[in-house]
């Protein structure tokens, strides 16, 4: 009896030490989610205090939704070219900064700077580049050029630009750390073989980085499909519907067009298509890499 | 070979101007007047000139602003560190089911997007007065760090050999004052990391503050700065003097915690 008491009074103390974390965990991420789950069923605007349950209703508008479709066009278009485009810079920026070079900790943050501004700061000091700064100096160079953001058919390039920039400094951290984690003896080795410098990136290095470039693929991926901010503060989705983005889409309908129902639809989808694609890409990159 | 040296520099430092302009800019912009900018864009202003910064100092309610992000900032990360610590230590010591089962809880809770929780977040806000509070946001911003939390103090008390902890039990420690006195201490590492992945993110986050900070005496620094900028959109100078300013200390931070924040960036993708 005693033991079985002092045995309860050792689990207390630990079932306590879980108590904080899963009621914050319950608070903000468990209890919206079943609750924004039960939503997407009704016809809720988001104000009212009454609600229909209208069953699938809102998932079947949805795949009849043309704007849904574009949105979620212009956010893969998005976040597919970013991702590649900031793992190839950040791969090539961490193999120069891996090299014997002056200054390599004053470049890395350099480079790193970007990420750590407000992305309401970095949206709108690139908006006056595009339309005073980026002018004003191709000038001296003869070009006149206005701002992309300004233009439906180059607003996506203008964002993806700053995305970019501002993108780069967690890869190449992580990058850097997977470099320096490539045994010395290898690339001597190689280099006695006569391999050169791309040879040894490709037969050495490379597939020695596979698991950094699954989790940067991964992470830049998820995080640009998710994209808010930066166009939120920029074209706000426009010119016309040009930038328009899923977290956009579904902030619109939720809280300024009072569909409240259908924007947990919607949000609803977008997480399928999240969990979607981090399975797909996991199952893909994970039976690349090799084992040390 | 001393060439390709030469070579790889130039271009790393080109890249570095490319990446360095559009600040360049924005402080160029806050140092100059709208007539110096209209007669030439690229000068150099004639002389140091900060009333730009003085004015923006007084028209925007930037002292508040800080402190409105500093506090929603600390409480926030505090919040975090302890939950995922206590968490996190009782998760790594009792291999049980039930202890594993809300691992993967948490977990899986890091796919959710905050897409999907927004307004349901908003309305329990709402109904729970959280709305225009700093703790209330706090609380939100808890539970969202707290999974990745769990996740970095599991996986490093993991690694803590238990041996101590044992010795100290047979000498009739009890299980408070173990974590109190032993494991506490060995966790600066993984509180660091912790720490900066946060505070970096919170300082920065603008949805959620767009959501929950209504009152505008309850503005955070990027909330502030979006009013801000849509405000004063014809005095440019002024805008930018305010964008400078509120670069300052997060770029303050970031110098003094770099060593930290490169730290937490990798270890955070071995944990991924």
């Amino acid at each position: 009896m005693a033991q079985w008491k002092r045995n309860l009074r050792g689990e207390m103390w630990y079932l306590l030490f879980l108590l904080p974390g899963i009621l914050l965990f319950v608070l903000a991420v468990l209890v919206p989610l079943v609750t924004g789950a039960r939503y997407s069923f009704t016809d809720w605007d988001g104000v009212s205090p009454k609600l229909h349950y209208t069953g699938w209703e809102n998932y079947a508008n949805a795949f009849r939704d043309s704007d849904l479709w574009d949105t979620l066009g212009n956010t893969f278009k998005f976040a597919i070219i970013v991702t590649i485009l900031v793992n190839i810079l950040s791969l090539l920026l961490a193999l120069l900064l891996d090299t014997y070079l002056k200054f390599r900790n004053g470049f890395r943050t350099i480079f790193f700077l970007p990420n750590v501004i407000s992305i309401v700061l970095s949206g709108f000091v690139w908006s006056y580049n595009y339309s005073q700064g980026f002018p004003n100096l191709l000038r001296y160079f003869g070009l006149d050029i206005t701002s992309p953001l300004g233009n439906p058919d180059y607003a996506m390039l203008g964002l993806i630009l700053v995305a970019v920039w501002q993108g780069v400094g967690s890869p190449m951290i992580i990058y850097i750390a997977g470099l320096q984690g490539v045994p010395g003896e290898l690339i001597e080795s190689a280099r006695i073989d006569g391999a050169g410098v791309f040879r040894i990136f490709q037969s050495v290095k490379l597939p020695l980085l596979a698991p950094s470039i699954t989790i940067n693929l991964l992470l830049v991926l998820t995080g640009s499909l998710k994209v808010f901010d930066l166009v939120y503060v920029t074209t706000n989705g426009g010119p016309g519907f040009a930038t328009e983005v899923i977290s956009t889409f579904i902030y619109k309908t939720s809280f300024a067009n009072y569909k409240a129902g259908y924007g947990m639809a919607l949000s609803m989808i977008f997480f399928l298509i999240l969990v979607i694609v981090t399975i797909v890409q996991l199952a893909i990159f994970r039976r690349r890499e090799v084992e040390m | 070979m001393r060439l390709t040296r030469i070579l790889t520099f130039a271009l790393v430092a080109l890249l570095a101007l490319v990446f360095l302009f559009p600040l360049y800019v924005a402080l160029l912009m806050s140092l100059k007047t709208a007539q110096q900018t209209f007669q030439s864009f690229y000068a150099l202003p004639p002389s140091l000139n900060l009333s730009n910064f003085v004015n923006a100092w007084k028209t925007s309610q930037y002292p508040t602003a800080i402190l409105n992000s500093l506090l929603v900032t600390a409480i926030s990360v505090a919040l975090i560190i302890v939950a995922s610590a206590l968490a996190g230590y009782a998760i790594a010591r009792r291999n049980k089911p039930f202890y594993n089962f809300i691992f993967v809880l948490f977990l899986s809770g890091m796919m959710v997007p905050f897409q999907v929780t927004m307004l349901p977040l908003y309305k329990l806000g709402k109904s729970l007065h959280l709305i225009n509070t700093h703790w209330g946001l706090s609380l939100i911003y808890g539970g969202m760090g707290v999974q990745m939390g769990v996740l970095f103090y599991t996986g490093f008390v993991k690694g803590i050999s238990r041996e101590i902890e044992e010795a100290a039990r047979i000498d009739g420690c009890s299980t408070p004052g173990i974590f109190a006195r032993i494991v506490l201490p060995l966790l600066k590492p993984v509180t660091a990391t912790v720490l900066v992945l946060n505070a970096l993110y919170i300082w920065n986050d603008f949805l959620l503050p767009l959501l929950y900070l209504q009152d505008k005496h309850y503005r955070t620094i990027p909330l502030q700065q979006y009013f801000f900028f849509g405000q004063y959109s014809s005095d440019l100078n002024l805008a930018f003097a305010y964008a400078v300013m509120g670069m300052l200390p997060i770029i303050a931070f970031f110098l003094f915690m770099q060593r930290f924040i490169i730290k937490g960036i990798a270890a955070g993708a071995v944990k991924g």
